[in-house]
């Protein structure tokens, strides 16, 4: 589904990512864990060029979406992004962030958009707060809506840039078990995140990266009982 | 005795300065002709001022990140750096010489130019710190959505920035509101100029500019209501 050859990005002289050469599958559910600053954050805004790669090439669906003609608005449709600071559009009601995409870009009538978001929000459990501002909002239920913003676009993936790691520890568990819901309904799903439990119990494929590659990559079984690289072992040693 | 006749002589001063000023001769038609041509030249120039204002700024702002179209940056830079470094009387002055120098030519239409010039270089550099104060996850959130950058920054950014800079805006409005005064020097008869009309005619200056300066300061009143009221309004949001 998403095919990644040679990928590199460098800011300045800075290399973050130094070439990586990946593969995503429909249906799977890849999660990314890392040091900060081993680039896993840059490799997944790679994925729908809110970061221009530096050098290698992108491949969506059999369509190059590193190639200069290409129109990244239509890609950006197909894959949804969260966001680590949720960023929900603080002057819009819940309701028209989440309408707000399909209607301007004409891909639903107002009404079909409004049912959407409502049966959407209605999954999610947060119905009651569709005419509420972002800011009445709890970090959670933000984060919750940031998703649901993505799904109403009916996206073929969903990229999450650390969806947890700004949120309040007692509301990390209802953000993950959307997410697993998610994955559960056969959604492809690249995940940045430090929740080694997600990583465990949901992820079809853990990657490790540090230092701008892909140091390793295993299932999670494999992946967490039987690490083979140092620099693997030495990091979960640190985290687990 | 004596005490109420120079009492009585006093109000009695007031009141023929007041007939002579405004009164005598239907004299009043001058300031309601002078205050129509002020409101005019005010109203058309901030509506210019501001459209050029907000293109300015925007044109500033997608082209930091297109170098083939930088160019454009660089001309809108000059236009700032002209106007905001030359005064407006002079630009008035130049303006009208050059462009409005035909017989009959409309001057009212001229000096709303020449203001609505001034204004968009003022407007532009405010509007400007408005776009940078919004977090750049907004920008990123809509394209994340497929929206175009055109379409995310007049949705997204331009609704929030506006909201940030409302007062520095209505300062700089109230500040062309004033400057208009100066529109008696290429023959514009606004309010201040009828005041030095009827002046000449009654060999009394100081009350029809006190009656001018009064106008102004209901103008300017009635101005800073409405900023008011347009920061409420545009504070929906912020409630908890």
């Amino acid at each position: 589904m998403i095919d990644v050859k040679g990928l590199t990005k460098s800011f300045g002289k800075l290399d973050v990512l130094k070439g990586i050469d990946e593969h995503i599958y429909k249906g799977e559910k890849v999660v990314i864990i890392g040091p900060s600053g081993s680039g896993k954050s840059t490799f997944l805004r790679c994925l729908n060029l809110m970061e221009t790669p530096t050098g290698g090439e992108i491949i969506v669906e059999g369509e190059s979406i590193t190639d200069p003609k290409a129109n990244v608005n239509l890609i950006r449709r197909k894959m949804g992004m969260v966001f680590q600071h949720f960023n929900l559009f603080p002057h819009m009601t819940i309701l028209r962030n989440i309408t707000l995409a399909p209607t301007t870009l004409k891909l639903m009538t107002g009404e079909e958009a409004d049912k959407t978001a409502m049966e959407l929000l209605e999954r999610v459990g947060l119905a009651d707060k569709a005419d509420s501002y972002p800011n009445m909002l709890s970090g959670g239920q933000k984060q919750r809506i940031a998703i649901v913003r993505a799904l109403a676009m009916k996206p073929d993936v969903m990229l999450f840039d650390e969806p947890t790691s700004a949120l309040d520890p007692e509301m990390v568990g209802e953000v993950l078990d959307l997410m697993k819901t998610l994955a559960e309904d056969g959604m492809t799903m690249v995940v940045v995140t430090h929740e080694m439990g997600f990583a465990r119990e949901v992820a079809s494929r853990v990657l490790f990266m540090d230092d701008g590659q892909v140091v390793e990559q295993a299932s999670p079984e494999e992946f967490f009982s039987n690490p083979k690289s140092p620099r693997l072992k030495d990091f979960l040693s640190k985290v687990l | 005795m004596d005490i109420f006749s120079g009492v009585g002589e006093f109000f009695l001063g007031i009141w023929n300065a007041i007939d002579k000023a405004l009164i005598r001769d239907n004299r009043y038609e001058y300031y309601l002709g002078g205050i129509s041509n002020t409101l005019i030249i005010s109203l058309f120039a901030v509506l210019l001022g501001f459209l050029i204002g907000v293109l300015i700024a925007v044109i500033k702002f997608l082209c930091s990140r297109k170098k083939h179209i930088g160019f454009l940056a660089k001309i809108c830079d000059l236009y700032v750096f002209v106007i905001r470094g030359t005064p407006v009387l002079v630009q008035l002055l130049l303006i009208n010489a050059i462009f409005f120098c035909y017989r009959d030519a409309n001057t009212l239409l001229a000096a709303i130019v020449c203001f609505g010039i001034n204004s968009g270089a003022y407007v532009a550099e405010i509007v400007r710190a408005g776009i940078e104060s919004i977090d750049k996850g907004q920008m990123e959130a809509g394209r994340s959505l497929g929206l175009s950058s055109v379409q995310t920054m007049r949705l997204i950014i331009l609704p929030q920035a506006i909201k940030n800079i409302l007062p520095a805006l209505g300062n700089e409005f109230i500040v062309l509101v004033k400057e208009t005064s100066i529109a008696g020097y290429i023959a514009v008869t606004d309010i201040t100029k009828a005041a030095q009309y009827i002046g000449s005619k009654t060999y009394d200056i100081i009350t029809p500019l006190l009656i001018a300066a009064a106008f102004y300061l209901i103008l300017v009143f009635v101005l800073t209501k409405l900023q008011r009221l347009l920061e409420r309004r545009f504070g929906k949001s912020d409630r908890r």
